[in-house]
């Protein structure tokens, strides 16, 4: 949105300074400076230049720290931007563009200070000390470089230049103009490792010039934009999140008009909000700082520059607030400080600016000195990036050229892929972890393998291979190659995109299998080369990548993967995304695993930083943060991204990455619960049509029925001042219509295939509710958590299926019994209270025998079995009701059911003696599930018995009946009375005969009427198969 | 057993409460020509009884010996197979069967199944009838396709079988179905006429009946019959001897539906709307209809309505009582209700009482 502003006002104030500067920085300077003879708008472009020169130098100190190997990626690196700037003509003059580039910044430098001549000479001054100490800090360097005591000095490095850097940045920012300032950021967060360095390399020339002053600015003035790495990374997990529901009403919501501002004006302040504010959602209000290039973090700290807050309600952070003597703010201070940027573009966003700190205001003062010591790390900085640049006859411009030619056309993923271990982003200690694991492979297989098997079970702590899993593009595989590469191991790698299929990865056949596809032969060629080409090739790795890709086509290919690492003579890596993949369950077995994480957004921000600077791109941090964000992690998209954003644009900003990924993040996994959370949340009815329907169609089935769940959770912000909550109600009611439409329009869809209306349904479903009701959500009942919950429908409709059944059961057995002819609503809401009664009254009132004969005779006449009991009792629960099992104790419970049974086995006998004509159905449907069976039991009577047994005698009598003839009833009856206890005891420890459930519930129902439901339960569900 | 199966008549001569319409239908079948039927009326004013002593009267005791069948129908649909599950209580001479049950599947039940039961002549045709009975259950919930589908089964195989058709509301039948059967509206039953038959049954059973209990359960059971002698019944397990201001108990979910209907009037809130939703729910899940929840529910609020919002309150629950039975998910539809019912409500009492 402010995007367009931005250019323009670039284009207006500075000419087009700023686009070349950013681009290409070679004669533009010149003409640009004359132009703008302001000292006001030569600032920035100075400072932005510095940034950029500063993120350059960055890098390349980064690596000059990490030695000859960063070296020569740095160049390659610092390619890109003479390549951008001279892509025509820097392929024949290959040494010319670097030296004159390195010339042209020099002048750059120079021409900008000549406005502001305090300036001018101090900075005249450092370019040569940079050289120096610059090209010292190279040659030192050089020789120190080992791949292990590296990874520990970056690591201290990064631990150490947030502050730092933060403390750069703010010196800088405090003199210049508000664009400037923003861009400082860049400068922040590019010299970190310039400092770090610097501690350990340049802390003489620099301290020498400036010791004391840049330490104190450092440590002291910082803040402002110092916050970017760590505050921001505090605001993300911000805590408060929980409470959002309980916070008031904003007084005078959406009373005020809220201001725009000149998009940077906020830029490098830190702000914190606390309680409600007067007019705006603690959203907004963190929107309308974001987008005006502030920050906002969760707590107050000393970075913090304002407490934004419209009353003091005395919490902890007012009180760290005031105990740090950060500024107050209200919001009608903050609208007035967007307000007056707006007004007086350049010349008012410096006010702003000054005002950030007490420090700041003394800054004026000391300028000649501030610059300089600002200056001086930065330059310093600077110095060791333009190094290679410089040193024109030196080696690394031969290499640069070299290698320009080479990777001119490749994508940036490619060209910024890591060349060393250490440039891997995050996840360094499962680096290590692997190198360790590959560099000790051979001494731990290799010899044992030698010596004979037997030895290798010894180490059962060590595993022959490794898989490493991780989202996509947080760079498995490089981090594979190049440790593989670094310990000298050749490299092969089989990924989706060959056969791997079982007879493929047949290792041990070697080459006399068939040699048809390409891994069998690599695979067998290295265990060959193992043993035979030991010397040509002294190492080999295998890598299987995508492993949990196996599909379809590599039939048997984890097993045979499985068998391969078994016997493996070389170490394997297997890469894949999703560790807990059901095919990957056996191979994790024999796998060491490394689980990757994704790299923090600080930590990407700061690696595509260097990239964009490397290119030539300006963007500030927050814009970087903010991609890595979107990104999910995923540093190979954020890169291909940021190039594609590269084609179109110099410059960018927050806003061009916020809309930018609004509309490529598509491709990422939408959750629904993200989805809703988008919809409904208080930025929903920002998003743009197809946005909606995008995210309500991510899932077309589940969205709507988590937006049906909770859209009543949400305080519209459509309603705006709505004292009596009328207006939500009347939203609410919409919403419901809507979602009713939405329910109709997907009868059609499903029952009569009308798909063509499904963008109609979700836009009723999702699309129009939403709309109405999207704001801040608030929790109804006390004790639940702020979060959308998962839409209830599908639980309760399936409690309501298995009800149903239930019912549909008893109703089953009502009609059996051919005393009565009803329907099955009929007998739900006419009958079942009177069923109740009928079985409850009795048990309660009468003496326990009597109360149990008189209900097991009515269960009998109806043919209603203990389980259409439970469901009795179970379809006349209401919550909130009291049970209608209340007050009946247990022993009645226990009588009732011994009744029941004995009642039912005579009479069931009996039924089988009479006729056969009237049966009922229960039996008949047992007896017919129970057929197959049928033959074997008589033959092994006994172990088919103890079987049917479980089923509560009668069962068992039907059988015999049907299987042995009548003959056998009377003897029967007579063992199982006898066995009839046993029979209850059995149950517990038979419950694994499947299919016999139906008894097994009802055997326990009868032991025990707290288990009932879920013995009914299986029950149920089995016999409806049946 | 309970009292309402105890005191079912069993023949047409028996039946105290449609005594012309069961005269009439006993001459229709005795003059061998049974046409089909259609019997519709509301719950518990005794089509099926009727229906039952009908059969009875055509097939002699015969027709009482019924048995459960539950049986899967594999069902061939163009490309697939479906497996349909139905119940059918048949004697020998009828089969009675509820088509709805297979939900939007039902088309095919009564394509095939029914087109199949009807096809077949019975052998025995020493009984009195060459033909045999479908008593089909629920018509007016078979969906448009079905009802189409039976329509020319009706015609085709009128010969060899009559059908019963059994429903609730003849509007929901197709006029093509309509017309294709004999209509015997059975009316509810007054409240003297429920009265005489409580009694009647009291008297069989010995109990008293104390004066005006009999009058109140009728008013109470909203003229369903079996409603009245099932509360009379329940009465009668709750406490006996009955005392002269006996308390009718509700029924359970009845009076479910009436707390949700105070919960609604005391407050309207999306608070309170959210713990409607899922006392709803609690009633769906205990399969409850939902046009039955919504129209009681419709009753409860009514009571306690004011006579201005009345018109409009019904108009909304008819409205949305339409859309749930369009629709599937019912509980969406009942949430809208209530959602506008608090809407509406709310602005009354804002506007009323400020």
């Amino acid at each position: 949105m402010s995007q367009p502003d931005i250019r323009k006002w670039f284009v207006k104030a500075h000419a087009k300074g700023n686009d070349n500067s950013s681009k290409s920085k070679k004669p533009e300077p010149a003409i640009s400076a004359p132009k703008n003879p302001s000292p006001a708008t030569a600032q920035p472009e100075k400072v932005v230049q510095g940034g950029q020169e500063n993120s350059g130098r960055r890098k390349s100190s980064k690596y000059f720290a990490t030695g000859k190997q960063n070296l020569k990626d740095e160049n390659e690196m610092e390619e890109l931007p003479t390549k951008r700037k001279t892509q025509k003509g820097s392929e024949e003059l290959l040494k010319p563009p670097p030296a004159k580039k390195i010339q042209r910044v020099d002048d750059d430098e120079d021409e900008d200070f000549v406005l502001p001549n305090l300036r001018k000479n101090s900075v005249n001054v450092t370019p040569s000390k940079k050289l120096k100490s610059g090209s010292g800090a190279g040659i030192t360097q050089k020789p120190v470089d080992s791949d292990e005591s590296d990874e520990d000095n970056i690591g201290d490095k990064e631990a150490e230049t947030p502050v730092k850097s933060a403390g750069r940045g703010h010196g800088g920012r405090g003199a210049s103009v508000a664009l400037a300032g923003r861009r400082c950021k860049h400068a922040a967060s590019a010299v970190p490792a310039d400092i770090g360095e610097s501690d350990e390399e340049n802390l003489e020339d620099k301290n020498t010039e400036t010791p004391l002053k840049s330490g104190g600015r450092g440590r002291g003035g910082r803040g402002a934009s110092g916050a970017p790495a760590g505050g921001r990374g505090r605001g993300g997990g911000r805590g408060g999140f929980m409470n959002f529901g309980e916070r008031k009403d904003p007084p005078h919501k959406g009373e005020k008009e809220v201001p725009e501002g000149a998009p940077d004006c906020l830029a490098g302040l830190t702000f914190v909000i606390s309680g409600t504010l007067d007019s705006l959602e603690r959203e907004e209000a963190e929107d309308l700082i974001k987008r005006h290039g502030g920050r906002v973090t969760g707590s107050v700290s000393k970075k913090t520059n304002y407490l934004l807050c419209d009353e003091d309600i005395g919490g902890r952070k007012s009180a760290k607030a005031k105990e740090l003597g950060t500024a107050f703010l209200t919001e009608d201070g903050l609208f007035e400080k967007i307000r007056t940027s707006k007004r007086a573009k350049t010349p008012a966003q410096e006010e702003p600016k000054k005002s950030l700190d007490k420090v700041a205001a003394a800054l004026p003062k000391i300028s000649p000195q501030k610059v300089e010591v600002k200056k001086d790390p930065i330059l310093h900085s600077s110095a060791k990036k333009v190094v290679p640049k410089i040193l024109s006859s030196g080696v690394s411009p031969a290499k640069r050229k070299v290698q320009t030619t080479e990777h001119t056309s490749l994508t940036w993923t490619e060209k910024y892929r890591p060349k060393v271990p250490n440039d891997i982003i995050g996840n360094q200690s499962l680096v290590k972890q692997l190198h360790d694991w590959l560099a000790h492979w051979n001494e731990q297989f290799l010899n044992t393998g030698n010596k004979g098997k037997g030895k290798k079970q010894n180490d059962s702590g060590a595993k022959k291979a490794v898989l490493l899993s991780g989202t996509p593009g947080i760079g498995k595989t490089t981090s594979a190659k190049l440790v593989s590469q670094m310990l000298g191991f050749q490299i092969i790698e089989v990924n989706a995109s060959d056969n791997r299929g079982k007879a493929d990865t047949q290792i041990h056949r070697g080459i006399g299998g068939s040699t048809a596809n390409s891994i069998k032969e690599l695979v067998s060629n290295e265990a060959l080369s193992v043993k035979m080409d030991w010397s040509k090739h002294p190492k080999t790795v295998l890598i299987m990548d995508e492993v949990d890709g196996m599909s379809a086509g590599d039939r048997g290919g984890v097993a045979d993967l499985i068998a391969s690492i078994k016997i493996s003579k070389i170490p394997i890596i297997c890469i894949c995304n999703d560790r807990y993949s059901q095919k990957l369950k056996s191979l994790v077995n024999y796998c060491l695993l490394l689980s990757f994480r994704k790299p923090t957004k600080q930590q990407m921000a700061k690696r595509l930083l260097q990239v964009s600077n490397a290119e030539g791109i300006q963007v500030n941090e927050i814009a970087l943060e903010e991609l890595a964000e979107r990104v999910n992690g995923d540093m190979r998209m954020a890169l291909n991204q940021l190039q594609y954003m590269s084609l179109s644009m110099s410059v960018i900003k927050y806003d061009d990455i916020r809309q930018r990924l609004l509309s490529s993040a598509k491709d990422e996994d939408i959750s629904p619960f993200t989805a809703v959370d988008k919809l409904l949340g208080f930025n929903g009815g920002k998003l743009r049509m197809d946005e909606r329907i995008n995210l309500s169609m991510s899932d077309p089935d589940i969205v709507p029925l988590l937006i049906q769940e909770n859209y009543i959770n949400y305080r519209p912000s459509a309603a705006g001042k709505d004292e009596n909550g009328l207006k939500r109600m009347n939203l609410i009611a919409r919403a419901a219509e809507s979602i009713g439409d939405g329910d109709i329009i997907n009868v059609q869809i499903r029952r009569y295939r009308q798909w063509q209306l499904s963008q109609t349904s979700s836009l009723a479903s999702c699309i129009i509710p939403a709309a109405l009701m999207h704001g801040q959500r608030e929790i109804l009942n006390q004790g639940e958590r702020n979060f959308n919950r998962f839409g209830g429908w599908l639980g309760k409709n399936s409690t309501f299926g298995k009800n149903l059944r239930l019912l549909e059961d008893l109703h089953f057995h009502l009609l059996a019994s051919s005393t009565t002819n009803l329907g099955r609503e009929t007998l739900r809401v006419d009958y079942l209270t009177l069923l109740l009664r009928q079985f409850t009254e009795p048990l309660r009132e009468l003496p326990k025998d009597e109360a149990a004969q008189n209900v097991v005779e009515f269960m009998n006449t109806y043919s209603i079995s203990l389980e259409d009991f439970d469901t009795v009792v179970e379809l006349s629960k209401f919550q909130g009701h009291p049970n209608p099992l209340d007050g009946i104790s247990a022993p009645v419970k226990t009588a009732l059911t011994k009744a029941y049974k004995q009642s039912n086995s005579r009479k069931r006998v009996s039924d089988l003696i009479t006729l056969p004509g009237i049966k009922k159905i229960p039996k008949k449907r047992i007896a017919a599930i129970l057929e197959p069976a049928d033959d074997g039991l008589s033959e092994k009577n006994d172990s088919a018995l103890a079987e049917s047994e479980e089923e509560n005698s009668s069962d068992t009598e039907d059988l015999e009946g049907t299987a042995d003839g009548e003959k056998m009833l009377q003897l029967d009856l007579q063992s199982l009375n006898s066995k009839a206890i046993q029979v209850q005891v059995d149950l517990k420890g038979t419950e694994n005969t499947s299919a016999k459930k139906t008894p097994i519930g009802r055997g326990k129902g009868g032991s025990g009427t707290t288990e009932r439901k879920g013995g009914r339960g299986s029950g149920s569900s089995t016999k409806r198969k049946r | 057993m309970l009292w309402v199966d105890k005191h079912r008549p069993k023949t047409l001569d028996q039946i105290i409460v449609h005594e012309e319409v069961a005269q009439n239908l006993k001459k229709l079948v005795t003059e061998q020509d049974c046409p089909h039927l259609l019997f519709y009326g509301p719950t518990g004013s005794g089509k099926k009884t009727l229906i039952m002593a009908l059969l009875r009267q055509m097939f002699g005791p015969g027709a009482e010996k019924v048995k459960v069948e539950n049986k899967t129908w594999k069902v061939d649909a163009g490309s697939r197979t479906i497996d349909l599950d139905l119940t059918t209580l048949s004697s020998t001479h009828h089969v009675e069967l509820n088509p709805s049950d297979a939900g939007f599947q039902d088309r095919y039940i009564v394509q095939e199944i029914i087109k199949e039961m009807a096809k077949n002549r019975p052998i025995d045709t020493k009984g009195k009838k060459g033909y045999k009975v479908l008593v089909l259950n629920e018509v007016d919930k078979l969906s448009r396709e079905a009802q189409h589908s039976l329509r020319r089964t009706m015609e085709k195989y009128s010969a060899s079988c009559r059908l019963i058709l059994c429903c609730n509301s003849s509007s929901k039948v197709t006029e093509a179905i309509r017309s294709r059967c004999l209509n015997v509206r059975i009316h509810a039953p007054t409240e003297e006429q429920i009265v005489k038959v409580l009694e009647f049954i009291g008297n069989k059973e010995g109990v008293q009946l104390p004066s005006g209990l009999a009058a109140r359960i009728a008013e109470k059971s909203n003229r369903s019959l079996r409603r009245a002698i099932l509360s009379f019944e329940t009465c009668r397990v709750q406490q006996y001897p009955f005392t002269s201001n006996q308390a009718i108990p509700p029924m359970d979910w009845e009076e479910y539906v009436s707390e949700i209907a105070s919960d609604i009037m005391k407050e309207q809130s999306p608070k309170r709307l959210f713990q409607v939703r899922g006392k709803l729910y609690e009633l769906l899940i205990n399969c409850i209809p939902p046009e039955i929840i919504l129209k009681r529910l419709l009753f409860e609020l009514l009571k306690k309505l004011d006579a201005e919002l009345k018109h409009e309150v019904c108009h909304w629950a008819a409205y949305y009582e339409h859309r749930m039975r369009l629709g599937q998910k019912s509980i969406f539809h009942m949430e809208a209700f209530v959602a506008k019912f608090m809407s509406i409500y709310k602005a009354f009492l804002i506007a009323t009482f400020g």
